[in-house]
């Protein structure tokens, strides 16, 4: 059950996963702060961070790259850790933060709104995320309320209702870009991971949302040990199955919804970061959920670094990057720890 | 016990929302404040509503569009325009520029911003929220909206040349001479050829094509012809072939031309070999960059269309 720790990078780094993981997320940071289409030298950012350095320079490490290293690391946060939170509740390895249609949801939520030719003002401005976090929520209320069974949600039920009602979403989706031509562009760039709004805003519209959803994944590493025994056996133990399961979907659908509102729909890293602690650390939720949140936070900043250097000055959504590189990566770890019993 | 949590979380939520929603508008701290000016040389209502104000003509351009590009080179501002998107390559001369980027959305904002700007000139491809980013940071910007008639295009001109401080009259005139040219030479002739116009065939069983209220559509018309996309809703519509059989158009405009598309492949396609316009060999290639950008050189496509279609009376 709860499988051999399969491969062993250096000791420190597992003896302290969690100073290893902050030291990454720090260089991450402070990479993603340092690397742009607009070349600013390492001594140069010293200088910047000690209040110092060329205006244009200090102008665009604080007002663009700080918010947007901000957003992506949020973003990566709540991807991977409602990611984790997903898998241990449905106990299926493939279970990602889209598994049950909020990907889907949101992307015909941001369709519709952007077919719509809103007035230049704050709130018509926020209408594409707005729209696009209602109906990814939506979309996880419906599928769960098709999938219940009694007082019961069978994971397989929700899972196929999930995938079912997505399907329908993309079709609608698609539908609606063929209609709206010109609105092509925009609607690709967002599914595919771009941000649809930048700045300071966005970080304060989504941090509540966060918090409260990542805030109540943190707290459940225990609840999703003991759901790894199965409905019945957690049950026996004294768990509240139905209630965990739909606490800990509504907080995970929350922190997701959040994110893909302002970040667009960005695949995999959901999938591949908790995988990879699991790989590294074994599957106790109580560690593994906080080190996917640092882990993914850390991997979509590396991400979204390539995302804007690959093409410079063109950036390239970045849920390009994380299937691209994300998923050779795994698949090189997965073949190198030559294990099947992680999981 | 976790109903009470249950209970407690979607209150949190609410409540959360309410002070996201009541604190959000005032939320960026940083952005630079928008200095009112009392005697403003220049105030401008732009495509997204928005008033922009400009003490004087802009001296640094940032184009995010190639329409814009041609624009502002075609005004004059050859010396102000600093920067330009990625895919502006006209004149031969803007390809020079720093490039800012411009794919899929996606514009690398701090180039923008290290060039140092008085005026980004946005466009319709330009999404409303990067217009507002660039705001938020302190720059001008003007969303320059697309023309739908030759008419407004002239306008266009005219703002752009009022924001860089040209004088557009001797452009947008001899425009217009050459526009009256055109149609003085069309009004007089009974012959409207049926005009099929290829954007895209890809998919060779229903190619796209301009619908109505595009410039191809247009311009087509313009010119003496009848686009047959125009008995379509949709402004870039697939048309499939059986219509396209159907309509029998006697020429085929290769808007995809510049792919690598050839009246060769076009006639070897299976089941076209029926249309008239393939049968009299009437299929030529034209510049797509002509037809589609909302820019002076419309005109140059108004003037190529009407002697593919019209080859007698423009020598």
């Amino acid at each position: 059950m709860w499988g051999r720790i399969a491969i062993r990078p250096h000791e420190t780094m597992k003896s302290k996963p969690f100073l290893s993981s902050f030291l990454l997320l720090l260089i991450a940071f402070i990479l993603s702060l340092a690397i742009g289409s607009v070349f600013i030298s390492p001594k140069e950012l010293w200088n910047i961070l000690r209040g110092a350095g060329d205006e244009t320079f200090v102008f665009i490490i604080w007002q663009i790259r700080l918010p947007r290293t901000i957003l992506i690391a949020l973003t990566g946060a709540a991807l991977s850790g409602s990611g984790a939170a997903y898998q241990g509740l449905f106990r299926n390895p493939l279970a990602d933060p889209f598994l049950i249609g909020v990907a889907s949801g949101a992307g015909l939520g941001a369709v519709i709104a952007m077919s719509i030719k809103w007035p230049y003002s704050f709130w018509g401005l926020m209408a594409i995320p707005m729209a696009a976090f209602i109906t990814a929520l939506l979309t996880v209320f419906i599928v769960y309320f098709l999938a219940r069974v009694g007082q019961t949600i069978p994971t397989t039920n929700l899972i196929l209702a999930g995938v079912a009602f997505s399907s329908f979403a993309t079709s609608l989706t698609s539908f609606l870009m063929l209609r709206s031509t010109s609105e092509v562009r925009r609607a690709l760039g967002w599914l595919l991971g771009g941000a649809s709004q930048a700045g300071w805003t966005a970080i304060l519209a989504i941090l509540p949302y966060l918090i409260i959803g990542l805030g109540i994944l943190l707290i459940s590493g225990h609840a999703l040990n003991l759901l790894q025994f199965g409905d019945d056996q957690a049950q026996q133990l004294g768990l509240n199955v139905t209630r965990i399961k739909t606490i800990l979907l509504i907080a995970a659908s929350l922190a997701t919804a959040a994110a893909v509102a302002f970040s667009g729909i960005i695949g995999f890293i959901g999938l591949i970061v908790p995988h990879l602690i699991r790989l590294w650390l074994g599957p106790d939720y109580r560690r593994l959920l906080p080190l996917s949140i640092l882990g993914g936070a850390s991997a979509l900043l590396v991400s979204d670094i390539l995302a804007r250097i690959v093409l410079a000055p063109q950036e390239i959504p970045v849920g390009i990057i994380t299937a691209l590189v994300g998923a050779p990566f795994f698949l090189w770890v997965l073949r190198r720890a030559k294990n099947q019993g992680y999981w | 016990m976790e109903n009470k949590m249950l209970r407690k979380i979607s209150f949190l939520t609410v409540l959360l929302a309410l002070v996201m929603t009541a604190c959000a508008p005032q939320a960026s701290p940083l952005a630079a404040p928008a200095a009112t000016v009392p005697s403003a040389a220049i105030t401008l209502i732009d495509g997204l509503g928005r008033s922009v104000v400009m003490n004087e003509p802009a001296k640094r351009v940032v184009s995010l569009a190639p329409s814009n590009t041609e624009i502002l080179y075609a005004v004059g501002a050859v010396e102000q325009v600093i920067g330009r998107d990625e895919f502006s390559d006209y004149p031969e001369e803007a390809k020079a520029l720093p490039s800012v980027g411009g794919s899929m959305g996606e514009y690398s904002v701090e180039t923008i911003v290290s060039l140092n700007p008085d005026l980004v000139l946005a466009a319709e491809i330009n999404s409303p929220e990067l217009v507002k980013q660039l705001e938020d940071l302190g720059l001008t910007v003007y969303y320059l909206k697309n023309p739908t008639t030759l008419e407004e295009m002239y306008l266009n001109l005219e703002i752009v040349a009022q924001l860089t401080g040209e004088d557009p009259t001797k452009l947008t005139d001899s425009l217009k001479a050459r526009v009256d040219e055109v149609d003085q030479k069309i009004a007089p002739l009974s012959a409207r050829p049926a005009v099929f116009y290829e954007i895209d065939a890809t998919d060779a069983a229903k190619p796209y094509t301009y619908g109505p209220g595009t410039f191809g559509d247009l311009l087509i018309a313009r010119a003496g012809g009848f686009n047959i996309g125009n008995e379509l809703t949709d402004p870039y519509p697939q048309i499939s072939l059986e219509q396209i059989v159907v309509s029998n158009p006697s020429i085929i405009l290769l808007g995809d031309s510049m792919w690598g598309m050839t009246a060769e492949a076009v006639a070897a396609r299976p089941g076209w070999e029926t249309i008239e316009a393939v049968k009299s060999n009437q299929i030529f290639p034209i510049d797509d960059n002509l037809i589609s950008r909302p820019g002076p050189r419309l005109v140059d496509g108004l003037e190529q269309l009407a002697k593919l279609l019209h080859p007698g009376v423009f020598p």
